[in-house]
């Protein structure tokens, strides 16, 4: 078995990259989405504990751009796969699997438009910021999505485990931050004059 | 609570990027080791691309089935004409000319 590892490597060896880095990507996207709804929901309001949450939802967000790339990189470079730059970077050119690699590649693209504009968001505008934040959930919708629909390893049950582990919290912070979101707006409504704090978090 | 630094993440994510990848490796050499570990790893694990590879030619050649039909032996044998038109046997009735009898009567 381990004399066939250099083979393995030599054939195989961008499609296990890009294996491996989709992978890495997900669970960093993951990470990063939990963390991000975790502190809007404000669940302990101590200063230290935001600081650290904010440092690691941005640490965990560039380090997921970078495995994109990586992902993005090796299915390139793939002998077999030949997939062409267009395959890569225009949604639904690829013929193998076009519509859950479509959804990745836009994925790619809202994780990379979202992710970098935290470093814009004063030009933007702190409130129509952090609104647009709001989007990055579809980065995980969407990644989820391409993984199971063109991914190698979804039948495995560690990622299946990691999907469902990951994925019930998610969905229970988001319907919560939404409704914290309503209830923010609704209290401002009523009282205008104490104006709306815009935190830098998301 | 200190802030996180970026080595950790960092360090995190390569951690988990080569486990997959040796992970990833055995499983591939260890499933080409075998016959059939070779179907599968060809057939499951790298599925061929919809409609940008070439179909390739199937390994199993056709081949014309040899033909068995055999014409079958003429069975039927023509009847012999067993039928004899039967000879009219019908014999015309002689009659014998009886003069008639004449009766006076007065």
């Amino acid at each position: 078995m381990i004399g066939g590892i250099p083979h393995t490597l030599a054939t195989q060896g961008w499609w296990i990259v890009s294996r491996s880095s989709g992978l890495v990507a997900f669970v960093l996207v993951t990470i990063s989405v939990f963390l991000g709804l975790t502190m809007a929901g404000k669940p302990v309001r101590q200063p230290g504990f935001t600081r650290t949450m904010k440092a690691l939802h941005e640490q965990t967000a560039i380090a997921a751009l970078v495995a994109i790339g990586v992902h993005g990189f090796a299915i390139l470079a793939d002998p077999w796969l030949k997939p062409g730059v267009a395959g890569v970077t225009v949604p639904f050119a690829l013929a193998s699997h076009r519509f859950s690699v479509g959804l990745g590649i836009i994925a790619a693209y809202l994780a990379l438009l979202l992710g970098l504009s935290f470093y814009f968001r004063r030009r933007i505008g702190t409130r129509l910021w952090r609104q647009a934040h709001r989007a990055t959930l579809a980065v995980y919708v969407l990644g989820l999505l391409h993984a199971l629909g063109a991914g190698s390893d979804t039948g495995s049950p560690l990622f299946l485990l990691w999907v469902l582990g990951s994925g019930v919290p998610i969905a229970c912070l988001f319907v919560y931050r939404l409704g914290a979101a309503r209830r923010s707006d609704e209290r401002h409504r009523r009282s205008p004059r104490r104006g709306r704090s815009l935190p830098d978090t998301a | 609570m200190h802030t996180p630094r970026p080595r950790a993440v960092v360090l995190g994510s390569l951690s988990l990027f080569a486990v997959l990848f040796v992970v990833l490796a055995l499983e591939l050499s260890a499933s080409a080791s075998t016959s059939a570990g070779k179907t599968q790893a060809a057939a499951k694990a790298r599925p061929a691309p919809a409609e940008t590879a070439e179909p390739e030619e199937p390994a199993t050649e056709y081949l014309e089935p040899e033909v068995e039909y055999v014409e079958p032996e003429a069975g039927y044998v023509e009847p012999e004409a067993g039928y004899v038109e039967p000879e009219p046997e019908y014999v015309e009735p002689e009659y014998e000319e009886v003069p008639p009898v004449v009766t006076s009567s007065s």
